[in-house]
């Protein structure tokens, strides 16, 4: 399991959804917030019925930050056979919007938005105008901060990293060695002499015990 | 509802003129199908309004798997919708691999390996839809004859990942490992006991009176407003709209098999169970199909051990070996940059994964379209007007899972 | 031994009310996530939990006196959690099932309360993800055990 302290590896893209390799699975639009509204309703006339899903991605280094992502789908409303839904056309809306900004409201384009835009608010922070109903939805109610963002920690602000039992940091250090007896004082006197031995070399490496995974 | 409770009760769903009352059913209930709380304003047995309340079981899966490597993501995916967890791992590893691009080099015993995962889950599913919702309605029995069923399949997922419930079975690349001796012969008694148990199963319920009365027009959607609202799966092909994924936007070889899609037009609870019932059926179909087409031996995963981790045991005699193994245990493989939105037909609806990478060896975020979030939704507009009773038997129908709605 | 009319059979009242109550745990309805589901798999014919005495899985905390917690427990969820332990009425026990609900299990993050004990005196703890129906009936097995010897939900014990 990686650790969430590890470097991430060099290279990665900043606007992964910019380098995307070809593959075939929506159409794909980018609008600006002013122009959402307006594009999103033309789309629906022009007969992309069903909002498939409405979420958010945080490309914190980005700029805009937040990415404001819709899938729609060329759904006929009516009944209609295999034969006659055939393969609707797909399309993803991607609106990139900075932080602080608002967004216009879809809910009264398409009802399946209301909950979708409550969670995007609920874990982003995104606040969409005009929308019946804006509070949050996952979390409790009182709750400050919005989770998903990417400066938010894993583990919340509340929380210190959790101990390890420290039989994982032995894992790390000594990768193979079996414990010795099976007295519970054995082992904390290997894991013990484990880290003793270790620490000079962590220290030279600029890791500080107890903070690997 | 006071300080222990974290649902403020908004002023527009208190009544000022005193008929109503505002009830709150849930979040612990025996027929809210999971964490559910509806906060119903009511007056006498009949709904003014329903307004529903989730995030009782947010569990913050997609921030944990933005931590996980990409090749552990399916453990967290296949706790969402907990009843069909390989439909889950299924959906989300064939997004992988479409960044990955291996898509094409997917052997074709692991593309048939999937789909009888996938429907064997649809069954497990349905099983469980079918045997709460009756024991909602009062039908005690079904309850039992269904989870009987479901024991086959959950004996078939133990055999192939290891768990009942959560096999991993289904990975970046193919599957764990090649199905076990006396798999087939298993499946051959499931299907050969399946006909009877449907009937019976038919036959308790179908043309039963009271289960005809308590679900026949009860929780109407048009198909006008199943679109609006999004709903997919049952619930929309129960309103007439046959829009199911395998057929529109086939993947992982359901493009070789032979089903149909049941609709029904009324758009009532019984018509959406009649669609699950015959959903059930046409699964036991494609079964016999991969039964078949899985006789033929051949690779279960994709021969790239930078991706998927080669046999345990050449590892003690090939250098290369143990190295990439080592890689990919300790670093996991990098995906490259991109997005992608993969969908399947998950038992509820369109279950779709939307995942971004940005080159590392981790996701940069998982967007999960969760069916039963939709489908839920429309309760808002199909319950008012109706009984309490009848919201159990909506909800019932609708058939949400709250690992996926909540996540 | 005949026995025939006008005989006793003598007994210590906490061995009898020991018996009794350890012979029809009555569990709440505490379905959470994926091991609720393995919760009502051993309510079915093939695990069978009502032969322990578990008949009926009430849904009301005021006519249950085990609770299992089966699943992750969110953030929002725990204090209804909380609320459901306070109304049930003593003797009561709790067991933890599954490993979201004794630690926190896979999701160690800022939704999920890491294990239910930090809310609520749990009794047994279950291993698993989700534990088999085995686990399930060995931890109702281990409260009755606990019942018998007069352990922490004892009728007189309250320690």
């Amino acid at each position: 399991m990686p650790s969430t302290q590890t470097p991430p590896i060099a290279g990665t893209a900043i606007d992964p959804p910019g380098v995307r390799p070809d593959i075939d699975d929506a159409a794909i639009e980018v609008v600006t917030p002013q122009a959402l509204h307006a594009r999103l309703e033309a789309l629906r006339g022009d007969g992309y019925t069903m909002l498939l899903d409405l979420g958010a991605v945080d490309y914190l280094e980005r700029a805009p930050r937040f990415e404001v992502v819709y899938h729609l789908l060329k759904m006929p409303i009516a009944a209609a056979t295999v034969a006659q839904v055939g393969t609707p056309a797909r399309l993803r809306v991607r609106c990139g919007i900075n932080e602080g900004d608002h967004l216009p409201t879809v809910s009264d384009l398409w009802k399946a938005a209301d909950w979708a835009e409550r969670e995007v608010f609920d874990l982003f922070g995104i606040i969409f105008d005009g929308h019946p109903d804006l509070r949050r939805i996952q979390m409790p109610h009182d709750w400050e901060g919005y989770p998903l963002r990417k400066d938010y920690p894993l583990r919340g602000p509340a929380r210190e990293r959790s101990p390890r039992p420290s039989f994982a940091l032995k894992s790390n250090v000594q990768a193979g060695t079996p414990p010795t007896g099976r007295t519970l004082e054995a082992l904390q006197e290997q894991i013990r002499t484990a880290k003793e031995a270790d620490r000079p070399k962590a220290e030279r490496e600029g890791f500080t015990a107890g903070e690997s995974t | 509802m006071s300080s222990l409770s974290s649902t403020p009760l908004t002023p527009d769903i208190v009544s000022q003129d005193g008929n109503s009352m505002v009830l709150s059913m849930g979040p612990q209930h025996p027929s809210t199908h999971g964490v559910l709380q509806i906060m119903l304003e009511i007056e006498g047995e009949s709904v003014v309004k329903a307004d529903c309340e989730i995030g009782y079981l947010h569990t913050g899966i997609e921030k944990n798997m933005e931590n996980l490597f990409w090749s552990h993501g399916q453990t967290n995916a296949e706790r969402m919708d907990y009843l069909a967890p390989s439909s889950n791992a299924l959906c989300y590893v064939l997004g992988v691999e479409k960044l990955l691009g291996i898509t094409d080099r997917i052997p074709e015993r692991a593309k048939h390996i999937r789909v009888m995962a996938a429907e064997l889950t649809r069954l497990a599913s349905h099983c469980v839809w079918l045997g709460t919702h009756a024991i909602d309605l009062g039908a005690i029995s079904v309850f039992f004859y269904c989870f009987d069923l479901r024991e086959h399949i959950l004996d078939l997922s133990e055999a192939t990942g290891g768990a009942r419930m959560h096999p991993n079975y289904l990975r970046v690349g193919g599957v764990n490992g090649d199905l076990p001796s006396g798999y087939l012969e298993s499946i051959e008694r499931l299907i050969a006991k399946f006909p009877a148990r449907i009937k019976d199963l038919r036959g308790l319920l179908q043309a039963n009176p009271i289960f005809q009365d308590r679900t026949i027009d009860v929780g109407y959607l048009s198909p006008e407003e199943a679109v609006q609202w999004g709903v997919t799966g049952p619930a929309l092909r129960g309103s007439g709209v046959a829009y199911d994924v395998r057929k529109a936007f086939p993947y992982t070889g359901y493009e070789q098999y032979d089903f149909d899609v049941p609709t029904r037009t009324e758009g009532d609870a019984y018509a959406r169970f009649l669609v699950r019932l015959d959903e059930m059926e046409q699964s036991m179909r494609i079964i016999e199909q991969a039964l078949e087409k899985l006789r033929v031996p051949g690779p279960y995963a994709i021969d790239d051990p930078k991706i998927f981790p080669v046999p345990k045991e050449t590892i003690a005699l090939s250098m290369e070996a143990l190295i990439h193994h080592f890689k990919i245990v300790s670093e996991g493989f990098r995906v490259p940059p991109g997005d992608v939105y993969q969908s399947v037909e998950g038992p509820r609806g369109e279950l779709g994964y939307y995942l971004v990478s940005n080159g590392e060896n981790r996701p940069y975020r998982v967007r999960t379209r969760p069916p039963s979030l939709y489908n839920l939704q429309c309760l808002k507009s199909i319950a008012p007007g109706n009984l309490i009773a009848d919201l159990v038997v909506m909800i019932g129908s609708l058939d949400p899972v709250f690992g996926e709605v909540d996540r | 031994m005949e026995i025939g009319p006008g005989q006793f059979l003598l007994a210590r009242l906490d061995d009898v009310a020991r018996w009794a109550q350890s012979s029809s745990v009555w569990p709440l309805t505490m379905g959470l996530a994926c091991c609720a589901i393995e919760m009502m798999s051993v309510t079915s014919a093939e695990y069978d939990i009502a032969r322990l005495g578990s008949e009926v899985f009430r849904s009301s905390p005021r006519q249950a006196d085990l609770m299992i917690v089966s699943g992750r427990v969110a953030q929002k969820m725990a204090p209804v959690v909380k609320r459901l332990y306070d109304q049930m009425a003593d003797p009561k026990w709790v067991i933890s099932m599954g490993a979201c609900a004794s630690s926190g299990g896979v999701f160690d993050n800022y939704a999920v309360v890491q294990g239910v004990d930090t809310i609520i005196p749990v009794d047994v703890y279950v291993p698993g993800c989700p534990p088999t129906p085995d686990g399930l009936l060995y931890a109702v097995n281990l409260i009755q055990q606990q019942i018998r010897e007069g352990g922490r939900g004892g009728i007189l014990a309250r320690a």
